[in-house]
């Protein structure tokens, strides 16, 4: 009788598993397409956003999603942030999982060019073709913004997927008027100039620039205004060393080699390896440091972390020739697309009208010191207007355009975090030819 | 004649039903994904459910083994693999071994030793590479300022890659020893105290109590250890990711299995994922485990024969 009872327990329980399973198996997540009927007006909705990590930027979020919930109060906004680097895995998994409604979204980048031989599709053309963001060409608020950010930025096949909320250069440097000025250092508009200022800073004991070299990226993008100033055309550089004509170690490349040389060992502070992203700009507001090679992003942080610190930026000096530095190199950061699937579209885009509204757009540009992609905003920001006269200039950067060929080595790209202290190399033009040398690799793979 | 312990008729199912729910566990969340895995190797998955998958053969393997600078990149991130195996099994293991004859001993605190050697592999690796991270900061932190004391200095994770990887095999050591550690007590708490007694008697020293007694009956915790050190030590990749991140010349190859399907390698937020590529240097890594783990385990079982009969 006791086994009995027993059998019949466990027979029971596995029952009950294989039906549990086979039923997740047998219902799939609804697929609502665009245009499904969204929960009415008056139906409490948790709108779920996804963002990257940017203090000023989760700030204003913050303080957005708090009033827009008071004017909407049947929605509540649960925004998750996530660090920079691991946006587009989040990203991913929760459209996947259908487990997100509005995404931030970095600008369209990196599509496979004509002349690029066997590469893959970047992750955003990939989650459209797959469907999983929302086509919002017909939504009022995309007039908000200017048609060539729409086009560059967030179109894909003719419709458009993202509204791209601005533009950031990554080319500049920050520098600290006081300190300049108590040590009769001149702001520098060529090279040269840029090393006797740090000389000048070095010999006081004061270490010249910092970085968040603990993220790795933040000490070669900081030097991204050299590639730059010697290759002003970004698109082309990209396009050359794809068919040769142009080599990481030609005499061109190895001048910008033993440029960053310089940079990385002596303009960069001892320990900068060990300064984490998020922490440079606070360290270079605190005064430690002359000079901050940096986004433009970071003068929301900077402000923030030291209200009455005076500072400028100017684009990062690569050249002796004063017109070769007048760039402003960058991409088209943030923007905000829609899960296809979601199951508050209404929400959603109620979200974005409000956000694209001309006046609260301008508040979240002042907020983070994007470029502004609205017609109707103005640089009212101090960021703002230190960039202001090289907008005209502004050029999309190297690593919007740039796919590396399968089969090339790691070392492949220009990056200054190359050189010691931050990675092993202490020759120029032996790092050079390793660059290209792994570069080549891919490219002969795919002859 | 030998009785049947759970009966006749329906009563001798038993067993098998309740080893079921394990086994149907065991399918679903590991036989399950890692035969799916194998499958993926041979298209060119994204890994985003709805995109086109492709059969393409061993391509991703030719590309991962034999194309370009970056097979011999992988092959380098192969080489770091054994060599944080080889470091992180010895010194995880001897350590373990030491904490544990300490710790087992009947004397005041060992419960709170024993409690504080365990609790780091319970914080998991975000927690764990966050606590070394301060620890180990450059400018100001605690060992930053001790070696400044002694007129030297380090950038830690953010020095040289030899010198990076060495802190991510302390730290993984630090992370793990606690494990090492409770396997060996459970194994010391099974030697009978008559025989140490006896060997005392007998006029044994403490060494030759340990070579004689204790260590060929820790033969089964011992073994235990080594092949959990050896198969955990080659499928790390955790605590890469938090503490260094996608660093020329530092990864090993579980974490290159992570960036390349999660498009973390070109330092582009827009990389392609490569999950079907991603699962290829997956398969790599699992004959490389297996191979390992195989010998180590056959290895160590004739070494058990041998010792326990």
């Amino acid at each position: 009788m006791r086994k009995t009872v027993l059998f019949s327990i466990v027979a029971l329980v596995i029952l009950s598993m294989l039906l549990s399973a086979c039923a997740s198996a047998a219902t799939p997540a609804p697929a609502v397409e665009g245009d499904a009927q969204a929960p009415a007006a008056a139906e409490k909705v948790t709108l779920k956003v996804l963002v990257h990590q940017n203090p000023p930027m989760v700030e204003f979020m913050e303080a957005f999603n708090k009033t827009f919930s008071e004017k909407y109060p049947n929605i509540t906004i649960d925004m998750a942030v996530v660090n920079a680097n691991d946006l587009s895995t989040v990203t991913q998994t929760r459209l996947t999982a259908n487990d997100v409604d509005v995404v931030d979204i970095f600008g369209f980048a990196n599509a496979a060019q004509s002349y690029m031989k066997n590469v893959d599709p970047p992750n955003w053309q990939t989650l459209i073709e797959a469907g999983y963001l929302l086509d919002i060409s017909d939504q009022p608020f995309i007039k908000n913004y200017d048609e060539a950010t729409i086009q560059d930025a967030g179109s894909y096949n003719g419709k458009v997927y993202s509204v791209n909320l601005g533009r950031v250069s990554y080319s500049g440097i920050y520098y600290n008027k006081d300190m300049f000025t108590a040590n009769n250092v001149a702001v520098p508009t060529t090279w040269s100039e840029l090393v006797a200022a740090c000389e000048t800073f070095s010999a006081a004991d004061i270490p010249c620039m910092t970085a968040g070299g603990k993220d790795g990226w933040p000490i070669f993008v900081g030097a991204y205004g050299l590639t730059g100033a010697l290759y002003p055309d970004q698109a082309a550089l990209v396009e050359g060393l794809w068919t040769g004509t142009i080599k990481w170690n030609d005499a061109k490349a190895v001048e910008m080699w033993d440029k960053m040389k310089v940079y990385a060992q002596d303009m960069m502070e001892s320990g900068a390896s060990g300064i984490a992203g998020d922490a440079a700009p606070g360290r270079f507001a605190s005064g430690a440091v002359a000079m901050f090679p940096g986004g433009t992003w970071y003068a929301s942080a900077i402000e923030a972390a030291e209200p009455s610190f005076e500072w400028g930026y100017i684009p990062f000096p690569g050249s002796d020739n004063p017109d070769d530095n007048k760039y402003l190199f960058g991409k088209y950061d943030q923007g905000w697309a829609v899960a296809a699937k979601t199951a508050n579209k209404d929400a959603a885009m109620l979200y974005l009208s409000e956000f694209s509204d001309p006046a609260n757009y301008q508040a979240f540009a002042n907020a983070v010191g994007f470029i502004p992609t609205q017609p109707t905003a103005t640089l009212d920001t101090q960021i703002g207007q230190e960039v202001a006269p090289y907008l005209a200039n502004f050029r999309v950067g190297y690593e919007q355009y740039w796919v590396a060929p399968k089969g090339a080595g790691q070392y492949a790209n220009p990056f200054a975090s190359y050189f010691k202290p931050f990675g092993t190399y202490d020759d120029s033009q032996e790092l050079a030819d390793k660059v290209q040398a792994d570069l080549q690799s891919g490219l002969d793979a795919n002859q | 004649m030998i009785g049947y312990h759970f009966g006749r008729g329906r009563a001798k199912w038993s067993p098998y039903l309740l080893l079921f729910p394990g086994i149907f566990i065991y399918l679903l969340i590991a036989l399950g994904p890692s035969l799916a895995t194998s499958v993926y190797s041979f298209t060119n998955a994204t890994g985003i459910k709805g995109a086109p998958i492709e059969w393409i053969g061993l391509d991703n393997y030719r590309e991962f083994l034999f194309m370009g600078q970056a097979s011999l990149d992988n092959y380098a991130a192969l080489g770091r693999t054994l060599v944080f195996c080889f470091f992180v099994t010895t010194i995880q293991f001897t350590l373990g071994l030491i904490v544990a004859i300490l710790v087992n001993q009947k004397l005041k605190g060992t419960n709170f030793f024993r409690t504080l050697f365990f609790m780091p592999v319970i914080l998991g690796a975000v927690i764990q590479g966050l606590i070394w991270s301060l620890f180990l900061y450059p400018l100001g932190g605690p060992v930053a300022r001790l070696l400044e004391f002694f007129g030297t200095s380090s950038e830690f994770f953010g020095g040289q890659p030899t010198e990076a990887f060495a802190w991510v095999i302390a730290v993984q050591i630090w992370a793990n020893m606690g494990t090492t550690m409770i396997i060996f007590i459970s194994g010391l708490q099974t030697i009978p105290d008559e025989l140490y007694e006896a060997a005392r008697i007998d006029g044994a020293s403490g060494w030759q109590v340990f070579q004689h007694v204790t260590w060929p009956l820790l033969t089964p915790s011992v073994n235990t250890n080594l092949l959990l050190n050896i198969i955990g030590s080659l499928q790390a990749w955790q605590l890469f990711l938090v503490l260094l991140g996608y660093r020329n010349g530092t990864q090993v190859l579980g974490y290159l299995v992570y960036a390349t399907g999660f498009g973390q390698t070109s330092g582009s937020v827009t990389s392609s994922f490569r999950q079907g590529y991603a699962a290829a240097a997956s398969i790599v890594l699992f004959f490389l485990v297996l191979i390992l783990g195989l010998a180590a385990q056959t290895v160590l079982q004739r070494r058990e024969e041998r010792i326990l009969g």
